[in-house]
C-alpha cells in the first residue's frame, strides 16, 4: 500500500470517527448527567439527515437546510424530554427502555414517510471537488467533516473547561444530588443538555448524509457504533468520546480492508479489553449507578 | 401445591384438546405462540429474577436456530441436534456473560445490544455457512423416535409439551434455593454480598440458564419455520421480546408468556390492516412502561380475583410478585 493510499484510509477513518463523534458526545453526555441512556439517540441522527434532504429538495440549500434540520431537531428533542422523559425520572431503567419504543415509534414514521429506498444528501457545491494526494485524491467535503469535529470538539472543550455550562455539566455527571441542592435549576439542565445531544446529533446526521446516506436501519448500526464508543470512552466527557470515536473509526476503515469480515468483530473485540482492563472507559469520569 | 398440579393438569388438557377448536391457521399461530412463550420466558427470567435487562437476547434464540440449520445438514438424530442447540447457546451465553456481568446496568444493556448486532453481522459475513442475508433453509426434520413429525399439528404438540415443560423448570428453579438467592440479589445486591454470596457467580447462572432456554426455543423455531435468517438476531427481535416481557409482566414467570400471546396475535392481525406495526408496537409498549407496571398479568389477575368468589391466596401471591418485580 502507498503512502497517499495510506493517508487516504486514515482520512477516511477519521472522517467516519467524527460522525461518531457528533453522535457518542451526546449519548455520553446525557448517560453521565441525566443517567438516561437514550436509545433513541440513532434515531435522532438519521431524522436530522431525512429532514435536511427533503428541505433542500424543496429547493433550499444545503446550509439552510442544516440550520433548519438543528432547529427542529432541537424543539424535537425538547420534547422527548419533557413529554416523555419527565414522567420516568427517578427510574432510569424505564426512561431507557421509553426512549427504546421510541425509537420503534421513529423508525416507522422515518420509513412512513420517507419510505425504505436508500438516499443520499448531494455534496454541498462549496466542498465538492477532490484533494490530490499523489496516486489518489480524496474528497475535500470529508475533510471538511474532520475540521467540523475537531471545531466542535474545541468549542465543548472550552465550554467544559472554561464556562459556567461546563462546570454545572461537570458537577451534574459527579454528584447529581449535590448539583440540585446548590440551588441550580436541573430540570433545565437536564432539557438543555438534552436538546444538545439531540442537535449535536443531527448534525452528524446533516453532515453524514452525504457519506453515509440514509436508510432504514442506519438508525440502529449507528446507534450500536456509538454505544460502543461510548463504554469505550468513558461517560460524561467529551474527551472520551473523541478519542474512542477516531479509535472506532480508524480500526473500522482500517480493518476493513484487512479482514473485511471482522472489522465490527475487532471494535467489539477493543471495547471488551477495554471494560477488562479499565471498567469506566478510558477517559470515564463518574461511576453509573 | 395440590392447586399446582391442578393447575397443571388444567393447563396440559387445555394444550391437549386445543387443536380441535382450531383451524390449521389458528394451530400455526398457537405454535408460534408457544415458541414465542418460551423465548419470552427466558428473557423474563434475567428481566424479573435477577435484574439484568437485555436488548440483544435474539443472540442466542439465534445461535440455537443456527445450530439447527447448519449442523442439521451433517447431523439428522432430533436428540443431537436439540442438545448441540441448547449447549452451544448456554456456552456463548457463559462466556459473554461471564465479561458483561460485572458492568453496571447501562453498561449491561448497551453491551448485550451491540453483542447481539455483532453476531447480526458476522452471521451476514459468514455467508458460505449461514446463507448471509438470504438466510437459508433448514433440512433436518422432528423426530423423537416414533417417525418423523411434519404434520403442523404434531410440531404444535411438540411445542406445546415444550412450552409447560420449561415453565414447570423454571418455576422450580425460581423456587428452588439458588432461584431465591439470586432473587435475593437482584433486590439487595450490597446485603447479598455483605452474607458472603458472590453476586456475579449468580447472575451469571442465571444468564447462562436464560440462554440455555432461549436457544431451545430457537431450535424448535428452526424445526417450526424450516428457514433461517438473520433476523433472527437482529435488534428488532430482541427488542420484540423485550416488549413481550413488559407489556406481560415482568417478575412473573407466566406474564412474558401472556405477552408473547398478546403480542403474535395483536401482530397478525394489524398486519392485515396496516402496515404501522412498529409504530403500534412502540405505542404500545411505552404505554405499558409508564402506566401499566405489573403489565398484562397483573390485569388478567385483577380481574379473575373479581370474578372468582372468595378469597384466592395464589392470585394474591402472583399480583404481589409482579408488584415487587416490577421496574425501579
Amino acid at each position: 500500500m502507498s503512502l497517499s493510499l495510506a493517508a487516504a484510509q486514515i482520512l477516511t477513518g477519521l472522517t467516519f470517527g467524527m460522525l461518531y463523534f457528533l453522535i457518542a458526545v451526546g449519548l455520553s453526555i446525557i448517560l453521565g448527567v441525566m443517567n438516561v441512556v437514550n436509545l433513541a439517540h440513532g434515531s435522532m441522527f438519521v431524522l436530522g439527515a431525512y429532514m435536511a434532504y427533503s428541505f433542500i429538495g424543496t429547493g433550499l440549500n444545503f446550509w439552510t437546510a442544516l440550520i433548519l434540520s438543528l432547529i427542529i431537531s432541537g424543539v424535537i428533542g425538547a420534547i422527548i424530554e419533557r413529554v416523555l422523559l419527565t414522567r420516568a425520572y427517578g427510574k432510569p431503567l424505564e426512561q431507557a427502555l421509553l426512549t427504546f419504543g421510541l425509537a420503534f415509534v421513529m423508525a416507522d414514521v422515518m420509513k412512513w414517510i420517507w419510505g425504505t429506498s436508500l438516499y443520499r444528501i448531494n455534496t454541498p457545491t462549496l466542498f465538492n471537488f477532490s484533494i490530490d494526494l499523489g496516486t489518489v485524491s480524496f474528497p475535500a467535503y470529508r475533510l471538511f467533516i474532520v475540521v467540523v469535529g475537531i471545531i466542535i470538539a474545541i468549542i465543548l472543550w472550552y465550554m467544559e473547561s472554561k464556562t459556567r455550562i461546563g462546570a454545572i455539566v461537570r458537577a451534574g455527571v459527579d454528584d447529581r444530588e449535590m448539583v440540585s441542592a446548590l440551588g441550580i435549576n436541573v430540570r433545565a439542565v437536564f432539557t438543555g443538555v438534552f436538546v444538545f445531544g439531540a442537535v449535536i446529533a443531527a448534525l452528524g446526521g446533516v453532515l453524514g448524509g452525504p457519506v453515509l446516506g440514509m436508510y432504514p436501519g442506519l438508525d440502529f448500526s449507528v446507534l450500536v457504533t456509538s454505544l460502543i464508543v461510548v463504554v469505550i470512552g468513558g461517560l460524561g466527557s467529551w474527551k472520551g468520546s473523541f478519542v474512542a470515536a477516531i479509535m472506532v473509526g480508524l480500526i473500522e476503515t482500517i480493518g476493513n480492508i484487512w479482514f473485511p469480515a471482522l472489522s465490527m468483530f475487532l471494535i467489539f473485540l477493543v471495547m471488551i479489553l477495554v471494560l477488562m482492563i479499565k471498567p469506566s472507559g478510558l477517559f470515564g469520569r463518574g461511576e453509573i449507578t | 401445591m395440590k392447586k399446582t398440579a391442578l393447575y397443571a393438569l388444567l393447563l396440559l388438557v387445555i394444550t391437549l384438546i386445543l387443536p380441535l377448536f382450531l383451524s390449521s391457521y389458528g394451530i400455526f399461530l398457537t405454535t408460534e405462540i408457544y415458541i414465542m412463550a418460551v423465548f419470552a420466558m427466558s428473557l423474563g427470567l434475567i428481566m424479573g429474577y435477577a435484574g439484568l435487562v437485555s436488548l440483544g437476547h435474539a443472540a442466542f434464540f439465534g445461535i440455537g436456530a443456527y445450530t439447527v440449520a447448519i449442523l442439521g445438514d451433517y447431523v439428522g438424530n432430533t436428540y443431537v441436534l436439540l442438545i448441540c442447540a441448547i449447549l452451544l447457546s448456554a456456552l456463548i451465553a457463559f462466556i459473554s456473560g461471564y465479561f458483561f456481568i460485572r458492568v453496571s446496568q447501562f453498561y449491561f444493556l448497551m453491551i448485550t445490544l451491540a453483542f447481539g448486532q455483532l453476531l447480526y453481522a458476522l452471521i451476514w459475513q459468514l455467508k458460505p455457512i449461514t446463507g448471509g442475508a438470504d438466510g437459508r433453509s433448514v433440512s433436518p426434520v422432528l423426530n423423537f423416535g416414533w417417525g418423523n413429525l411434519l404434520d403442523p399439528v404434531h410440531i404444535y404438540y411438540v411445542t406445546a409439551v415444550l412450552f409447560v415443560l420449561v415453565y414447570f423448570i423454571l418455576r422450580l428453579f425460581v423456587h428452588s434455593p439458588l432461584g431465591q438467592t439470586i432473587k435475593g440479589v437482584m433486590e439487595n445486591e450490597s446485603r447479598m454480598k455483605m452474607l458472603g454470596y458472590n453476586a456475579d457467580a449468580y447472575k451469571l447462572v442465571a444468564y447462562t440458564f436464560s440462554g440455555a432456554v432461549a436457544g431451545v426455543a430457537g431450535a424448535i423455531y428452526a424445526y417450526y419455520n424450516v428457514f433461517v435468517s438473520p433476523e433472527l438476531v437482529a435488534w428488532l427481535f430482541s427488542g420484540q421480546v423485550l416488549v413481550m416481557v413488559i407489556v406481560g409482566g415482568m417478575g412473573t414467570l407466566l406474564g412474558p408468556a401472556v405477552g408473547a400471546g398478546f403480542f403474535v396475535l395483536l401482530q397478525n392481525y394489524m398486519s392485515t390492516y396496516t402496515e404501522r406495526w412498529m409504530l403500534i408496537m412502540g405505542i404500545i409498549f411505552i404505554f405499558f412502561v409508564i402506566v401499566g407496571r405489573g403489565g398484562l398479568i397483573h390485569l388478567v389477575m385483577a380481574i379473575w380475583e373479581r370474578i372468582k368468589p372468595g378469597h384466592k391466596r395464589s392470585a394474591k401471591k402472583e399480583i404481589n410478585q409482579s408488584e415487587s418485580g416490577g421496574i425501579t
